[in-house]
């Protein structure tokens, strides 16, 4: 639907808002430029600038609008969250703070204690704190409920001792969820507690994880008695795998309806251009069957990934789509994009690999290297969610679910010998 | 179809989805392929009460143009068609209904248009199967134009009153209504490897007709053609869509059901994750279709694109996604009885009919300028 369009629909109340969003936003926020995405965490930058602009919304009302007031928030119904979104197109959103909004804030509005909530939220609002996620370590990903960094009882709350890995924007971010084991005797599930962890704590170390490409958007941390007051649980002691499900949820939503709120927008119907970099590639040899015939499936691939995700953002929604749905997008993205990095790889022939001093031309064949399926949930993970959640199909056996932790093959004392 | 649809399309979904599993299930197409008949004509006429073939006449000719979404309605009902692999003509009377409206002479509609609408007359679409217009050719004669040529694989061209001829001039395109019955015109079925569908290829030998015969403007063609293309390719896509949406629902529950040591095989990561996939492309398939029908029936400037690129992924996915489904079978896939044959034949045309997807990969080169 088109601005205008929606416009009309609105209510006197929706219409008032409108205006004052429309009319705050040109005058206090930054334009939203092409040259800077919303992937910021090789940019210190954009970061900066990405909590100044929260700040700005937060001061002139529009943070948190469907987040109740006494946090904070401005107690709307769902359908200002659209309004604003229609009013913030020409201008940059604060996109660094994506893990703060799309996961931790919904976590902590579930589970987190009165007291938690009111300290918290409003400075996540503000973009005061930027939050993470400390979940994924080294010796385990994708069996998150087999994580072994501990939590050990200590006067006054407890100590955190592990390391945990492929944190997003680890190094900018001032507190985080973290999930750690407290009952090494409990089956994995039940030995989980999660809890807010101050990133500038002492014993938390911060190592930034150089990428194949040499980027730097995840990080490492070590945690080394690192103190966690009594009251910064959230959720029950060892009830942290019911918290940590509603965070991954959130997560998945998220992928699913568009991490970057507001990145994404458009009109519906003429907007299928075709691919531009590989229209550069395929124009030297317009004449060649094959490069025709890798032309029109690379367009394909990008169009239909487009109106997918985009049909599964809106029917997450409006609520006609479970959120697992966000899976969905996750693999297709996954698929086309392996399908086309051997397309551009194909098309820029020897200049996918080898480009002279000074000149830009290893992007068409480092997406070759690069491109995988990984983060934020293998595309294994999503294959059994899809299979499961949405189709309905019976789950995969779970050997270790009812064992005690500290039992579990992988967990035991190595054989002599063995 | 599109994730959100208007009451007035849920219930257009709904009416047909529940019309076809009582009058025209898989079970019908059996029978009319095992008795050779060409139709059931009366489930046909009930379907066309259901206001099937009503989309795009205006009311003033018994039709529905004025309040219907005529492109996006019929995907919808395209669609469910699909579900059941459904036998009749609804493909081509839509798209020679739509070119009548959109081009036909005043008396071209008076005589015609109502009786589309009513099920009673049928036309075809003589377009070459290729999807390359001009097969056919045409020249001047004295009160109207000589008719020469032949066109492969049209379909329902055995049912048809009327057929709407695309022919060449040279270079430039015309189309021609003409009736069935004029001289020279003859209709070969043809074998089908789709066998709930019926093909076949009509010639043209030195047939004469008249100047009021014409539809549109001599040689003026090419955009109306475009046009008719992209509408045939829409509902060639929503009948895919509702074909592997259909085989997917069946084979998923067949995977719950069936124990193979000692677990049911869609517990398999092997079946499992097989399936993850067709939902995910199954998925695309309903975003484009459902994205190229809006773009078509709005006459966008991307309609074109769109239309090619619904072929091609629901062409082609769908019958990767249908030869699994008859995998995830086993042996009981490659028997007769089993329904699911019938599925992978309509989908093995439609991704054969009016284009490859190789085809409209070199056309969405040709659409980018290359």
């Amino acid at each position: 639907m088109s601005q205008h369009a929606a416009e009309a629909q609105d209510t006197p109340e929706q219409h008032a808002f409108r205006l004052r969003a429309r009319t705050y936003m040109a005058e206090h926020l930054p334009p939203r430029l092409a040259e800077e995405a919303p992937w910021v965490w090789d940019r210190p930058e954009l970061v900066l600038k990405d909590r100044r602009i929260q700040k700005l919304l937060f001061d002139g009302g529009l943070a948190g609008l469907t987040v109740p007031v006494v946090y904070g928030g401005q107690g709307l119904d769902p359908s200002y969250e659209a309004i604003f979104l229609q009013e913030a197109l020409p201008y940059r959103l604060a996109w660094a703070l994506g893990n703060s909004f799309n996961v931790v804030l919904p976590t902590l509005l579930k589970h987190a204690s009165e007291g938690l909530k009111r300290r918290y939220v409003p400075r996540l609002l503000s973009g005061e704190d930027l939050w993470c996620q400390l979940l994924s370590e080294p010796s385990g990903g994708s069996d998150l409920a087999g994580l072994i960094t501990r939590a050990t009882r200590t006067e006054g709350g407890w100590l955190l001792n592990g390391s945990k890995v492929w944190t997003t924007g680890g190094h900018f971010a001032d507190m985080a969820i973290c999930l750690a084991r407290t009952d090494p005797e409990a089956p994995k599930h039940a030995g989980l507690t999660l809890f807010l962890v101050n990133m500038h704590a002492p014993g938390m170390t911060v190592r930034p994880l150089r990428l194949i490409e040499g980027s730097e958007d995840f990080c490492q941390e070590f945690l080394d008695d690192v103190f966690v007051a009594e009251d910064h649980v959230v959720g029950e002691v060892n009830g942290g795998w019911t918290v940590a499900k509603t965070a991954m949820a959130n997560e998945h939503a998220a992928m699913g309806r568009g991490w970057h709120a507001g990145y994404r927008s458009g009109e519906t119907t003429n907007e299928l251009a075709p691919p531009e970099d590989l229209l550069d590639l395929a124009k030297g040899r317009p004449g060649d069957a094959h490069v025709r015939q890798l032309f029109g499936e690379a367009w394909v691939l990008d169009a239909v990934q487009l109106l997918t995700t985009r049909r599964i953002e809106t029917g997450i929604r409006a609520g006609v789509l479970p959120a697992q749905s966000g899976h969905i997008s996750k693999v297709m993205s996954a698929k086309a994009g392996a399908r086309r990095t051997a397309i551009v790889s194909e098309l820029a022939g020897v200049h996918g690999i080898a480009a002279r001093p000074r000149e830009e031309g290893l992007s068409a064949g480092m997406n070759r290297v690069i491109r995988h399926a990984i983060g934020g949930g293998t595309t294994e993970m999503s294959g059994n969610t899809i299979g499961e959640r949405l189709l309905g199909l019976p789950p995969e056996p779970l050997p270790d679910r009812n064992i005690p932790f500290s039992q579990l093959a992988k967990n035991a004392a190595p054989k002599r010998g063995g | 179809m599109d994730i959100l649809l208007t009451e007035d399309q849920r219930l257009l979904q709904d009416s047909t989805r529940r019309f076809l599993e009582k009058r025209s299930p898989v079970s019908a197409a059996r029978r009319l392929v095992s008795s050779q008949a060409a139709l059931d004509r009366e489930a046909w006429r009930e379907g066309a009460e259901l206001g099937w073939l009503s989309l795009f006449a205006p009311e003033a000719y018994g039709g529905l143009a004025e309040s219907a979404e005529g492109a996006v309605d019929a995907a919808i009902i395209a669609e469910e068609l699909g579900r059941v692999v459904f036998a009749g003509p609804f493909l081509p009377v839509s798209v020679v209904a739509f070119a009548l409206a959109e081009a036909g002479s005043p008396a071209q509609q008076e005589a015609h248009l109502a009786e589309l609408a009513a099920g009673e007359k049928i036309a075809a679409w003589c377009f070459p199967a290729e999807a390359e217009a001009g097969a056919v050719t045409t020249q001047p004669a004295e009160g109207g134009f000589v008719l020469e040529g032949s066109v492969f694989a049209v379909q329902d061209a055995e049912l048809a009153d009327l057929l709407l001829v695309t022919a060449a001039d040279g270079r430039e395109l015309s189309q021609f209504l003409v009736s069935k019955d004029t001289p020279g015109i003859s209709v070969t079925p043809l074998v089908t490897l789709d066998i709930a569908r019926r093909l076949a290829e009509v010639r043209f030998d030195g047939v004469r007709i008249g100047a009021d015969a014409l539809v549109g403007v001599a040689e003026g063609a090419a955009d109306l053609v475009e046009r008719q293309l992209q509408l045939a390719l829409v509902l060639q896509a929503a009948e895919t869509v509702g074909v592997i949406d259909r085989a997917l629902e069946f084979t998923l529950d067949y995977a719950k059901q069936r124990v193979a040591f000692g677990r049911a095989i869609g517990s398999f990561q092997a079946i499992k994750h097989r399936f993850a996939d067709h939902a995910v492309r199954l998925e695309g398939a309903k975003a484009a279709t459902a994205y190229a029908a809006k773009a078509v029936q709005a006459r966008a400037a991307d309609a074109g694109a769109a239309a090619s690129i619904a072929k091609s992924h629901t062409a082609r996915h769908g019958v990767d996604i249908i030869r699994d489904c008859l995998q995830i079978h086993g042996g009981i896939g490659m028997t007769w009885d089993h329904d699911i044959h019938f599925y992978l034949r309509r989908a093995v045309s439609n991704e054969a009919l009016w284009g490859t997807p190789a085809a409209h990969h070199d056309r969405l080169s040709r659409l980018a300028g290359l």
